[in-house]
């Protein structure tokens, strides 16, 4: 079961390459503790989880194709 | 018809003639306000902003633009059109890197309407900036 997990702003600086794929997470609360696992410097920084385009929270269970995304706060303009 | 709410680098002179030509079609709207977001070169710990580059949720940016003009038009009964064009890439000091032109039946509107659709692009619009400073570092805000 595979996920790709999409890093926004400062958080793409954090990840290196923007993206990355995980494999068999079962929740978002699950597929944070990998991803704090791979890159702890993000626990400084505020942001908002989507699911396939939908904000959403940590009990949220994820099915294989699910496209995360974590995204610090706007600044368009 | 997919609308593209972003393009690559600075809002050009022709993006915009391009709306104001298009804008002269419409015969129904009395008051157009263009808003015109520009890069400041602003000053931070002595460091001078060049350019700002700009990185958006690409897939998602449509959907949010849509949303935001559904409720400019919801609040906003004198309204007409509503269009959005932000940055993506690199925009230097002095260029433009948002457009928004709304058009009303009569000013007031078009002002306030205005005013909103800014104010919503920059909460709801996925869109994230880096300041780079001439001396190449660089800050996310």
């Amino acid at each position: 079961m595979e996920v790709k997990v999409l890093f926004f702003g400062v958080l793409a600086e954090i990840s290196g390459t923007g993206f990355k794929h995980y494999y068999d997470a079962k929740s978002i609360g699950d597929l944070m503790h990998r991803i704090h696992d791979d890159f702890p410097e993000i626990v400084h920084y505020n942001f908002r989880v989507s699911v396939n385009s939908e904000i959403t929270d940590d009990d949220r269970l994820l099915k294989s194709g699910d496209e995360v995304a974590l995204m610090p706060p706007f600044a368009g303009g | 018809m997919e609308v593209n709410y972003l393009t690559d680098g600075p809002v050009s002179q022709e993006t915009i003639s391009q709306l104001i030509e298009k804008m002269h079609s419409r015969t129904d709207s009395g008051g157009n306000m263009i808003f015109l977001g520009q890069v400041r070169a602003d000053k931070i710990n002595g460091k001078k902003v060049k350019a700002i580059e700009y990185s958006a949720y690409i897939e998602l940016v449509g959907a949010e633009a849509e949303k935001i003009k559904k409720s400019v038009f919801a609040e906003f009964n004198d309204v007409k059109s509503v269009d959005i064009i932000h940055s993506t890439g690199i925009v230097a000091a002095g260029q433009i890197s948002l457009l928004v032109l709304v058009s009303a039946g009569h000013r007031q509107d078009a002002f306030q309407a205005c005013s909103k659709t800014v104010e919503l692009i920059k909460q709801n619009l996925p869109v994230w900036k880096k300041e780079i400073y001439e001396d190449e570092s660089h800050t996310w805000k």
